[in-house]
């Protein structure tokens, strides 16, 4: 399974991703990430490749990626082309406006990227950064989108093994907090499914 | 022996490499990608036993290295390929009068390049030092060759170049964790004329030397981290991560081709690559950066007398610059194969959506914002060049700032602006040097300044840590990657040291005062230098948000320091709390008194 996760520097992409692989491995199987770390994490595109399938190489081809995992909308559209024809997403709805936005150099539409990755892909949105405020913290957005990616029953991880990965990859101080912001991902979403 | 399954960065597997193989020194210099690789020896190293060390630049860092080793002792040095050219004089030297403990310089190359000045080959540094290169091309392989590296470099009595690129220093892979630890006592320095470099010295050891690298191609030939796999009529040589990338095409499209892997690059094993040649009717090469592989086949060709077409960097195919991903290098297989595999033009584009651009910025809160805006109000109207360096300042040439005229290398600014000031005289010529950078490299360029009579300003931007590698400590912190503290060095001290008439010491959130010390500064003929003092906003957490109202919608804060915490919403700026450190820079910039 070849998961793509996108958001801004600083979001918290790298651990979610970690979360990701470390579970696959719980569940006996070999995982690769390729992460985004340097210039880029000062604000800027960031993307993390998770590949728990067994390839040789941790970079995602494009159209290749089961499921899309966007910490900004403007990010998951940027990364569209990854996902394969009919994939699934969870993007979070909150948006990161960049300075070249503020400066009036580029124009950021959020309704317009969101409209584009709903027609082209099985998308949920969810506000997760009210979702994360809520269970404690606004850093928890990562938990509630590996919620929201469970609740979406497209992940080949069981919830267990997303506990155990959880714990061991989260300082005990703050893995309470994200085990509320995890749950509060896979209710919204279940709750979406239910009413569609 | 005990296996744990972890999943580890390409460079904590390099680091725990080393620590299986019994490493007893390490020393480094930040820098992307390579950084992890210190930090993770540091993480393992609970017991502290291993002397691990950020030294001040990649030189020092190498030569402390050699001289553990010279005594017996394990050891290792770390930093990206910029940095070895810093460290490129021990390098060359060592080269000729060898090492005796197990050394191994890890240098982290950067295709694209993503985080670097250069797309440098590092590779070619082992050929040009005689010291032997390996290439990883996974986490698990760069594991695997870092234990290996200490071995082959006590057999042969040189230091061992281990090469990771960003995909594999900042990729992670399961690794299967080796819990036993290799431990022998170092004998010590034994005193020996061979430690001492001289020319009737430097002529022996190169005969020496020349005859090794042929015994050492030889034990490359039956390394497995060279081999020829599948088999078909049409060759592929891959090196690094691309063979990774190459591996994953042959196995989706179930492709038919002899590949050539060259993970023990240089000295290259010739032997394996002319019973490569002799199978294949012609030979595609895959590597990142320069045409390395290429050249050795060639050279193995033109050696043995015959010709194969071969493909490559050096007739056009492949592309000179960037980065060989999956999706490009499935490309150019098509091409070389004459068939069609992908399907890449029908997947979803986004060429039916605008996107905004998003380039890195300086932090919402960076003390360097308040600086480069300091001096920018304070030299209004004025001429002036700012010469930039290296770290996360470099940012300060994004508009609306525009605060970095040049950027060359590490400590560079400082001396550039020498030479524009030397070539123009009525300019005002500013350089900017973090604190990291300027115990790195800029206290040389300050004493050139001062003893030559150059009227330079120098601005340190000193925000108590190394930022852009992910907050290192350096000399002026006090704090040691041992958990150690030792005494700070302080910067205006050493300024003043050097004898520069000028030196003050600045908050630049004090915006009133900084622009009238920088306004000194300027004044002042000779060398000045500003430390504007403020710790980088990663370091501690500010409870503090700024808050605007009766915003008249003028954007100045917007349009004059760009933080990216500022934003507009329905024609009015608005702050982002989850950004903002309140920091309250913009108060100083809105004509209204709106930001609280």
């Amino acid at each position: 399974m070849d998961i793509l996760i996108a958001g801004v520097g600083g979001q918290g992409t790298i651990l979610a991703s970690k979360i990701l692989a470390y579970a696959a491995v719980i569940e006996g199987r070999k995982a690769r990430t390729g992460e985004t770390i340097g210039m880029s994490q000062r604000g800027g595109c960031v993307v993390s490749h998770v590949r728990t399938g067994g390839s040789h190489s941790p970079y995602i081809p494009v159209g290749g990626a089961d499921l899309l995992l966007s910490f900004e909308p403007c990010e998951g559209a940027r990364n569209i082309a990854y996902l394969k024809k009919g994939g699934k997403a969870a993007i979070n709805t909150a948006s990161i406006t960049p300075v070249s936005t503020a400066l009036g150099l580029s124009a950021y539409d959020g309704d317009k990227m969101m409209k584009y990755i709903a027609e082209n892909s099985k998308a949920v949105f969810i506000d997760a950064n009210k979702l994360a405020k809520e269970s404690g913290s606004i850093k928890a957005v990562n938990s509630v989108l590996i919620g929201a990616a469970f609740g979406l029953g497209v992940l080949d991880l069981s919830e267990e093994s997303l506990r155990q990965s959880m714990k061991k990859n989260i300082k005990p101080s703050f893995l309470d907090l994200n085990m509320r912001a995890f749950h509060s991902g896979v209710k919204e979403v279940e709750e979406m499914r239910t009413k569609c | 022996m005990i296996f744990l399954k972890e999943i580890l960065l390409g460079n904590a597997a390099i680091a725990l490499g080393a620590v299986t193989a019994g490493v007893k020194v390490v020393s480094g210099y930040p820098g992307t990608p390579s950084t992890e690789v210190l930090e993770s020896v540091a993480q393992y190293n609970r017991d502290g036993k291993i002397k691990v060390e950020w030294s001040v630049n990649e030189k020092a860092a190498l030569e402390i290295a050699a001289g553990a080793s010279y005594c017996g002792a394990r050891s290792m040095v770390t930093m990206k390929q910029v940095g070895l050219n810093v460290a490129s004089d021990p390098l060359m030297s060592l080269g000729v009068i060898g090492t005796k403990g197990g050394m191994v310089v890890v240098v982290a190359d950067d295709p694209g390049p993503i985080s670097s000045q250069t797309e440098q080959d590092t590779r070619h540094f082992g050929k040009y030092a005689n010291i032997p290169v390996l290439d990883p091309s996974s986490p698990e392989e760069a594991y695997e060759m870092a234990k290996y590296a200490f071995e082959l470099s006590e057999r042969i009595n040189l230091p061992v170049i281990l090469r990771p690129t960003t995909k594999v220093c900042h990729s992670s892979g399961t690794i299967e964790v080796d819990e036993s630890r290799f431990e022998d006592e170092t004998e010590g320095f034994v005193k020996d004329s061979k430690w001492v470099i001289f020319p009737p010295l430097s002529y022996r050891r190169h005969l020496e030397i020349e005859k090794q690298q042929g015994e050492i191609a030889d034990i490359f030939d039956r390394l497995s981290f060279n081999r020829i796999e599948g088999d078909g009529k049409y060759g592929i040589a891959a090196g690094g991560v691309t063979y990774a990338i190459v591996k994953d095409i042959i196995d989706t499209y179930n492709l038919n081709v002899i590949l050539l892997k060259s993970g023990a690059v240089f000295p290259a094993p010739a032997k394996l690559y002319h019973e490569f040649l002799l199978r294949v009717e012609k030979v595609l090469v895959l590597e990142e950066l320069d045409p390395v592989i290429e050249e050795q086949l060639y050279h193995v060709l033109a050696v043995n007398n015959f010709h194969k077409p071969i493909f490559g960097k050096l007739n056009g195919f492949v592309t000179p610059a960037g980065e060989l991903k999956f999706d490009n290098t499935l490309k150019i297989i098509e091409k070389f194969m004459g068939v069609r595999l992908g399907n890449v033009e029908e997947s979803i584009g986004t060429e039916g959506i605008e996107l905004p651009l998003r380039s890195p910025v300086l932090c919402a809160g960076c003390p360097h914002r308040a600086s480069f805006y300091a001096v920018k109000k304070a030299m209004k109207g004025k001429k002036i060049v700012s010469c930039g360096d290296i770290g996360c300042y470099t940012l300060g040439n994004a508009k609306p700032l525009e605060m970095t005229d040049t950027c060359l290398c590490m400590g560079a600014g400082i001396t550039i602006a020498q030479g524009i000031k030397k070539a123009e005289p009525d300019t005002n010529a500013f350089a900017f040097i973090g604190d990291s950078t300027f115990f790195a490299s800029g206290m040389t360029g300050l004493a050139n300044a001062v003893y030559n009579n150059t009227d330079i300003n120098v601005i340190v931007l000193d925000n108590l840590t190394t930022a852009m590698t992910g907050q290192q400590p350096h000399p002026g912190t006090g704090k040691t990657m041992m958990n150690t503290s030792s005494p700070k060095i302080d910067i205006a001290s050493v300024a003043k040291a050097l004898n520069v008439g000028f030196v003050e010491k600045v908050n630049p959130f004090d915006h009133k005062k900084a622009v009238k010390v920088v306004q000194e500064a300027a004044a002042y003929q000779g060398v000045s230098v500003v430390i504007f003092e403020a710790p980088c906003v990663t370091l501690f957490k500010s409870e503090e948000v700024c808050r605007i109202e009766n915003c008249i919608g003028c954007k100045k804060c917007i349009n004059e320091i760009g933080c990216p915490a500022l934003y507009v919403k329905e024609g009015k700026v608005a702050i982002d709390d989850t950004l903002c450190n309140g920091c309250g820079l913009c108060k100083n910039v809105c004509p209204t008194g709106s930001i609280k």
